[in-house]
C-alpha cells in the first residue's frame, strides 16, 4: 500500500476544488494549475501549490497534454493525479504514462479504460458476460450491405453509432430499409471526423427510453459494490441537464437486478475506482446497458446525498490500495436528492452559450442544500471550457419534498452577469410529467413547446420596468442635469486660441 | 402661438410576441393586478446589484439593450423586449400597416467573399434586427453577419465550411 | 388700452382667423398620414411654453396669385421661432404640409433665411423640421431665388452653429440640398424620402421601377447613402432622440460643450473591459462593449450607426463632459477601412473639431479593405479625407490601440505621427507593418519553400514575430506610444489625458482653407 502525499488536480472548475476539498480533510496537499486562460479562476485559491502554465492560446489546452501533465507531477513530486472528469479523464494513454513514470493515476485501470472506452469491445464483453443488451451487430460493420442484413435480423428501427463515440455524434437512426445507405455513409463520416475512427455499429433503437446509470465502487482486491442509481433522463442533445437519487421508475427488485448486472460488467474487466455502468430503461421495463463511464461523475453528488458516501475519498482510498470497507449490505438509499446544472446558458436562445462575468453570485446557505460551484463574484464563464457555473444539490425525505425544495432553492439563487439555465429548472420543477417522474429523454424534445416559463405578471412587471426607463431617459425634464452655462466657460488662453484662428 | 407640451396620459409597452401593457402617466411605482395595487422598487445596491422588489420577493433585473423606444429586460433570468408607445405612435403603426400588407422578403448577401464558419439560424425561426445568421471568415476575422430587419428565415442558402463569393445569397428572411 | 377697443378688435380677430386656419380638419389630414403638424413638432421640441412664433401672420408673395392656386393663408406653409430646449436657446422653422403642400415660395424662403441670420448672429442651434412638397411652382424663379438664400445662409454657418435638419416628409429636388449641407440630417423611417429626382422620373428616363422607399426612404439613405444620420420609427421618437444629441452640442464654435451632472455612477477602473477582447486575434467582438464602458454609464450616444458599420462613431460623456469616439468595428467587415468608413470617420472628426469636442479613437483595424471595387471607386482619395481630418483637428486626441494596428490604417486612425496627443495600447495590441501571417510569408517566403515542415515553422515565426515585432511593449519602448495599460484602468487613464489637454491650443497656420481632398 502506498500512501498518497500530494496529488496533481489534472483539472479546473468545480470539480478541482471537490478533489481538493476532500482530500485537504484527508490531509493532502493539492497541485494546481494555472492557466492563461482563466488566471484568477477560484480553484486556484484552494490549493496548497500552483503551478504557473504559461500556453499559449493557440496551443492545445493543459489539462489535454499528456505529457505535460506528467512532467508538471514530476516537478511538483506529486506522487498521483487526479484528472476529475472530461479531459483526460478517460485516456487509457493517460493512465499508462502515469504508472511508467510512477505516479499512481486516480481511477481505474488503463485497460479497464481502453476496454470500456472502445464501443464494440465493451458490448463484446457485454455479450459474453449474458448481459441484456439492445440487440445489435457483434462488431464494427464493414459497408451499408452488412447494416442491412443486421437490421433486418433485429428488426427496424435501428440506430448506428460510432465505435470510439461518446456524446451522441456518429449516431444517425434508422427507421426505414431505403434510408440505410445514406445513414451509414453520415454516420461513418461523421465518425471519422469528430473521433479519427469510421467504424461503426448497428443496435436496436430504443424508443423513448429512460437514461439510468449505477454508481459502482470497487478496490483493487476484487471487492465491487453499487451504490444505486441516478436518472439522467432530463437532458438535451445528450447533454445531462438534471439528475436525480434515486429514480422514480426503479423499484427495489428491480434496482438490485440491474445493480448486480452493473457489478458483473465491472467486475467483467476487474475494475476499480469509482465508475458508472449505463442503461436505457424502456416502458416495460426492461433494460440494457449502454456503456460504462470510468471516471468521477459530474453528478457524482447525487448519490453521495443519499448513501453518505464521499466518492472522492473512496477514489483516493481505492488509489492507495486499501480494501473497500463498505459491503453491498451496508449501502442504504435514504431520501432524495436532485441536482439542477446551473450553466451559462441562454435558455430562450436554445441553450446557446452565454460566456460572460459573473457580477454577483450567491446561494441559499440552508441545511439539505449542497453547492458545487468553481466561479464567484468577478469570475468569468469563458468560451473554450465548458459553461457551468455551479451544481445545485437539494436533498428532501421524498421525491416530492425534493421538488418543493428544489423549488424554493432556486428562487433563492441570485446571479448576475450571464443567462442561465435557471429559467429552465424552474420551469421543470412545475410541470406535471416531470413531478410524475414518467419522463423519458426524449421529454425535452417532444414533450416542451418551451425551454422556460415565468411567474404570471414578471411580465407586466417587465413591461412597467421598459415603461419605467422610458418615461426616465425622455420624458422627465432634465433642464437641471445639463449646464451650458458651464459649457460657456473658457479660459481666456482658450478664447485667444480660438478667435485667431480665423 | 402658444407651444404647450400636449400632455401624455399613457403609454403602451409592446412585448415582441404582441401583447400590449398600457400604463398611465405620471407612471406610479405599482403594479396593478385586478382591483388592487401592488407596490413595486427598482434598487440597486452593491449586494444584489440592480434588482425589483415586489411582493416581498426580490428578483434580479438587468437593462440589456435600449435603443430608441425598445428595450430589452432581463427579469428573473428571461429576457422581455418591448416597445414604448405612445397613443400617437400607436395610431400611427396602424396608419402605416393598414397602407400595405408588408411581407416582403429580404435577401442576405455575403459582403464579401470568404467561408461560412457557423450558420446561427434555421429555417422559419424568428429573428430580430440586430440578431446574428451566419459568421463569414473573410481576412483572417470572422465577421457577423446580422439581420437587418425583424423577421422569419424563409431560405438559408449556406451551410458551414462553404465557401462563398461576394453577392452570394446567405439567407433570405420574411420581412415581419 | 381697452380690451374691448377698437385695436383689439382687429387683433383678436387676426388672432381668431390663425386658429381657424390650423383646424381640426387640417390636423386631422396629417394626422392620417400617421404624421404630426408642424405646431405639434415645434411643441414636442422645445421645452414647455418656451417657443416664440415669428412671422405667424405673413401671407405668401402676390407673384404667383395671377397663375392661380395661391392659397391665401397666415404663414405661407412654414413656422419659424425660438424657444428653449433643456433651457438653452435654440432657433428652428418647421415646414406645414398642410399648407400648400409645404411649398416653398419666397415668403416662406424668406422667413427661414431670417431664423437662420438670427441664429447665426446669436450663436445658436439651429433645427429645420422638412416636410415640404418642393418649390412652389406657381411662383417660378422667386421661389428658386428662395433656395439659394437658404443654402447660402446654411454655408456661412457652417462650423459656426451646430445645424441639425429633421426630413419628416418629403423632400425632393434641389430641396435635399439645404438637409444635405447641414451638419446632421434626422428622418423618421417611412414617412419621409429624399431625392434628387423621384421614382416617376427614374421609370421614365431609365425604365426603372423603384418605390419612394426604396429610392429614398429613410433606412436607404441611412444604410446605403449615409445621407441620413439617424433613423427613428417615428416622429415623437425622432424628437426625443434629437433633444437627447442637441445636449452634446455647444451653441456655437467659441464655447465648450455643455456639461452634464455627473453621479459617479460609472467605475473609474472596470474589470470587465479585460474580457472583451477575445484572446484569438481572428475572433469578433463589438466595439460599443468597450465604449460603452469607458464613457459614463448610458451617455454613449452613436451616429450614423447604419451606414458603414465598420467603424462607430458617436458622442459620449466623460465625468459629463462631451467627447467624441471613432471605432474601428471588428465585429462588421473586421473593423476594416473602406471607402464609406473613412468619409464617415472624417466627417464625423471634423465636426467634433469645430465645434471643440475631444476625440476619443479606439483602434483595432486589420488595414484598409483590398480589391478593384474599393481602389476603382477611390479608397486612396476617400481613405486621404480620413488622415486629412485627424491630422487637421486641433482638438484633444488619445488614441487607444485595443488589438490589430497594421500599416497605413495604424497611421490613419490618429497615430502620434499624425498629431495624436496620447496614444495608448493595451496589452492585446500589434503595432506592425502588416499582420504576422502576411509578414512571415514575405520575410521567409523561401525558406517557408524549402521548409520541410512549413506548417510548423510557419507557426514557429508566427509567435516570434508577434513577440519580436508586433507588440505593445516594443512600441511602448521605443517611444512610438505613451504607455501600455490594463484595460481595467482605460476610463481612469482617459479621464486624466483627457484633463490635462483639457487647454490644448496650437498654432495652426494661416490660410484661407486647406485643401482636403473631396
Amino acid at each position: 500500500m502506498k500512501k498518497i502525499k500530494r496529488i496533481l488536480i489534472a483539472n479546473r472548475g468545480e470539480i478541482a476544488i471537490r478533489i481538493m476539498r476532500t482530500a485537504k480533510t484527508m490531509g493532502i496537499k493539492c497541485v494546481a494549475v494555472r492557466t492563461a486562460v482563466e488566471p484568477n479562476a477560484m480553484y486556484l485559491s484552494m490549493a496548497d501549490i500552483i503551478h504557473d502554465e504559461d500556453e499559449d492560446a493557440s496551443e492545445i489546452p493543459v489539462f489535454l497534454d499528456v505529457e505535460k501533465l506528467i512532467s508538471i507531477a514530476l516537478e511538483t513530486k506529486c506522487d498521483a493525479v487526479h484528472p476529475g472528469y472530461g479531459f483526460l479523464a478517460e485516456n487509457a494513454y493517460f493512465a499508462d504514462r502515469c504508472q511508467v513514470n510512477g505516479i499512481i493515476f486516480i481511477g481505474p485501470s488503463h485497460d479497464a479504460i481502453y476496454k470500456m472506452g472502445n464501443k464494440t469491445v465493451a458490448r463484446q464483453i457485454a455479450l459474453r458476460h449474458k448481459v441484456p443488451m439492445a440487440m445489435g451487430s457483434p462488431g464494427s460493420i464493414a459497408d451499408e450491405e452488412e447494416a442491412l442484413v443486421h437490421a433486418t435480423r433485429i428488426g427496424y428501427p435501428v440506430i448506428i453509432k460510432a465505435a470510439s463515440g461518446g456524446g451522441g455524434r456518429g449516431m444517425r437512426i434508422v427507421r426505414h430499409a431505403s434510408e440505410m445507405e445514406k445513414m451509414f455513409t453520415l454516420a461513418s463520416r461523421e465518425a471519422e471526423k469528430a473521433f479519427n475512427d469510421p467504424s461503426v455499429f448497428i443496435e436496436k433503437y430504443i424508443e423513448n427510453p429512460k437514461h439510468i446509470e449505477f454508481q459502482i465502487l470497487g478496490d483493487q482486491h476484487g471487492n465491487i459494490i453499487h451504490l444505486g442509481e441516478r436518472e439522467c433522463s432530463i437532458q438535451r442533445k445528450h447533454q445531462k441537464l438534471l439528475e436525480e437519487a434515486p429514480s422514480p421508475a426503479l423499484d427495489t427488485e428491480l434496482r438490485q437486478k440491474m445493480g448486480e448486472t452493473a457489478v458483473e460488467i465491472a467486475r467483467a474487466v476487474s475494475y476499480y475506482s469509482a465508475g458508472t455502468v449505463e442503461f436505457l430503461l424502456d416502458s416495460d421495463k426492461n433494460f440494457y446497458f449502454m456503456e460504462m463511464n470510468t471516471r468521477i461523475q459530474v453528478e457524482h453528488p447525487v448519490t453521495e446525498m443519499i448513501t453518505g458516501i464521499d466518492l472522492i475519498e473512496q477514489q483516493i482510498l481505492i488509489a492507495m490500495g486499501e480494501k473497500l470497507k463498505i459491503r453491498q449490505e451496508d449501502v442504504r438509499l435514504s431520501g432524495w436528492a436532485i441536482e439542477c446544472r446551473i450553466n451559462a446558458e441562454d435558455v430562450q436562445a436554445g441553450f446557446a452559450p452565454s460566456p460572460g462575468r459573473i457580477e454577483k453570485i450567491s446561494f441559499p446557505d440552508e441545511p439539505g442544500i449542497r453547492v458545487d460551484t468553481g466561479v464567484r463574484a468577478g469570475s468569468s464563464i469563458v468560451a473554450s471550457y465548458d459553461s457551468m457555473i455551479a451544481k445545485l444539490i437539494v436533498t428532501g425525505k421524498d421525491r416530492h419534498e425534493a421538488i418543493v425544495n428544489t423549488k424554493k432553492a432556486l428562487d433563492k439563487v441570485w446571479i448576475k452577469g450571464t443567462k442561465t439555465t435557471l429559467p429552465f429548472f424552474r420551469m421543470l420543477m412545475r410541470n406535471h410529467l416531470f413531478q410524475e417522474g414518467t419522463f423519458t429523454t426524449a421529454f425535452i424534445e417532444k414533450n416542451l413547446e418551451k425551454y422556460y416559463s415565468h411567474g404570471e405578471y414578471e411580465e407586466m412587471i417587465a413591461a412597467w420596468l421598459a415603461t419605467k426607463l422610458f418615461v426616465e431617459e425622455n420624458l422627465e425634464d432634465k433642464k437641471t442635469n445639463i449646464s451650458f452655462d458651464q459649457g460657456k466657460e473658457i479660459t481666456p488662453w482658450l478664447l485667444r486660441k480660438r478667435l485667431t484662428q480665423f | 402661438m402658444n407651444a404647450e407640451k400636449p400632455e401624455l396620459k399613457k403609454l403602451f409597452a409592446l412585448s415582441s410576441e404582441g401583447r400590449k401593457y398600457s400604463f398611465t402617466l405620471p407612471l406610479k411605482n405599482v403594479i396593478r393586478i385586478g382591483k388592487r395595487d401592488y407596490n413595486i422598487e427598482l434598487r440597486e445596491d452593491e449586494k444584489y446589484g440592480i434588482h425589483v422588489l415586489w411582493k416581498n420577493r426580490r428578483y434580479p433585473v438587468e437593462i440589456v439593450r435600449t435603443k430608441q423606444n425598445r428595450y430589452e429586460i432581463l427579469f428573473n433570468d428571461i429576457s422581455h423586449i418591448f416597445t414604448v408607445e405612445t397613443p400617437f405612435a400607436m395610431q400611427r403603426k396602424k396608419v402605416l400597416g393598414s397602407g400595405k400588407g408588408r411581407s416582403e422578403r429580404l435577401v442576405v448577401k455575403a459582403p464579401m467573399p470568404g467561408k461560412i464558419i457557423d450558420v446561427l439560424v434555421r429555417e422559419n425561426s424568428q429573428v430580430l434586427r440586430g440578431e446574428a445568421l451566419v459568421i463569414l471568415e473573410a481576412m483572417k476575422m470572422q465577421n457577423e453577419i446580422q439581420s437587418i430587419v425583424n423577421g422569419t428565415i424563409s431560405r438559408i442558402g449556406v451551410k458551414p465550411g462553404q465557401n462563398v463569393m461576394k453577392d452570394d445569397i446567405l439567407a433570405e428572411i420574411t420581412v415581419k | 388700452m381697452d380690451i374691448n377697443g377698437k385695436y383689439f378688435k382687429s387683433y383678436l380677430e387676426r388672432e381668431d382667423a390663425f386658429k381657424k386656419q390650423y383646424n381640426a380638419d387640417r390636423i386631422k389630414k396629417q394626422h392620417a398620414k400617421g404624421k404630426l403638424t408642424a405646431h405639434e413638432r415645434i411643441a414636442l421640441l422645445f421645452d414647455s411654453g418656451t417657443f416664440e412664433e415669428i412671422d405667424a401672420y405673413v401671407t405668401p408673395s402676390d407673384q404667383g396669385v395671377e397663375f392661380g392656386k395661391i392659397e391665401m393663408s397666415y404663414g405661407d406653409g412654414v413656422v419659424t421661432g425660438h424657444g428653449m430646449i433643456d433651457g438653452r436657446l435654440v432657433f428652428a422653422y418647421a415646414q406645414d404640409f398642410t399648407i400648400m403642400g409645404g411649398s416653398l415660395g419666397i415668403v416662406h424662403a424668406r422667413k427661414i433665411a431670417k431664423i437662420q441670420e438670427m441664429a447665426l448672429k446669436m450663436g445658436a442651434p439651429i433645427i429645420g423640421i422638412n416636410d415640404s412638397g418642393g418649390a412652389r411652382i406657381q411662383e417660378g424663379i422667386a421661389s428658386l431665388n428662395g433656395y439659394g438664400i437658404i443654402f447660402n445662409n446654411i454655408i456661412q454657418s457652417s462650423g459656426i452653429i451646430p445645424q441639425i435638419s429633421v426630413i419628416m416628409g418629403p423632400a425632393a429636388g434641389g430641396a435635399v440640398y439645404g438637409p444635405a449641407l447641414t451638419d446632421w440630417v434626422f428622418m423618421t423611417s417611412h414617412t419621409s424620402y429624399m431625392f434628387v429626382t423621384g421614382p416617376n422620373v427614374v421609370r421614365e428616363v431609365l425604365n426603372e421601377d423603384i418605390s419612394s422607399e426604396d429610392l429614398g426612404g429613410a433606412e436607404t439613405h441611412a444604410r446605403k447613402s449615409g445621407v441620413a444620420n439617424m433613423i427613428y420609427d417615428d416622429e415623437e421618437n425622432t424628437i426625443i432622440a434629437l433633444r437627447k444629441f442637441l445636449s452634446y452640442l455647444p451653441s456655437n464654435n467659441l464655447e465648450n460643450p455643455p456639461v452634464a451632472a455627473y453621479d459617479n455612477s460609472t467605475p473609474d477602473v472596470n474589470e470587465k473591459l479585460r474580457d472583451i477582447v477575445p484572446d484569438d486575434p481572428n475572433k469578433a467582438y463589438d466595439v460599443r462593449d468597450i465604449i460603452s464602458l469607458i464613457v459614463d454609464r448610458n451617455s454613449f450616444f452613436e451616429t450614423s450607426e447604419l451606414f458603414a458599420p465598420n467603424i462607430v462613431t458617436g458622442f459620449g460623456r466623460l465625468e459629463g463632459k462631451t467627447i467624441g469616439i471613432v471605432a474601428n468595428q471588428p465585429k462588421v467587415l473586421a473593423g476594416v477601412l473602406d471607402i464609406d468608413s473613412s468619409t464617415k470617420g472624417a466627417r464625423f472628426i471634423r465636426f467634433c473639431d469645430v465645434f471643440n469636442i475631444p476625440i476619443l479613437t479606439l483602434e483595432d483595424v486589420p488595414g484598409f479593405l483590398p480589391g478593384k471595387d474599393q481602389e476603382h471607386s477611390g479608397i486612396i482619395r476617400h481613405g486621404a479625407k480620413l488622415l486629412f481630418a485627424y491630422s487637421e483637428a486641433t482638438v484633444p486626441r488619445i488614441t487607444i490601440i485595443l488589438r490589430k494596428a497594421y500599416g497605413g490604417a495604424y497611421i490613419v486612425m490618429n497615430s502620434r505621427s499624425m498629431g495624436g496627443d496620447f496614444n495608448f495600447a493595451w496589452p492585446s495590441a500589434e503595432i506592425a507593418v502588416m499582420g504576422p501571417d502576411g509578414a512571415v510569408a514575405i520575410l521567409y517566403r523561401r525558406e517557408l519553400a524549402d521548409a520541410k515542415d512549413p506548417v510548423a515553422m510557419k507557426k514557429e515565426l508566427v509567435k516570434r514575430y508577434r513577440e519580436k515585432v508586433a507588440n505593445p511593449f516594443i512600441a511602448d519602448e521605443k517611444g512610438y506610444i505613451d504607455e501600455v495599460i490594463d484595460p481595467a484602468m482605460t476610463r481612469r487613464k482617459v479621464l486624466s489625458a483627457f484633463t490635462a489637454l483639457s487647454n490644448k491650443s496650437v498654432k495652426v497656420p494661416s490660410r484661407k482653407h486647406g485643401n482636403m481632398p473631396l
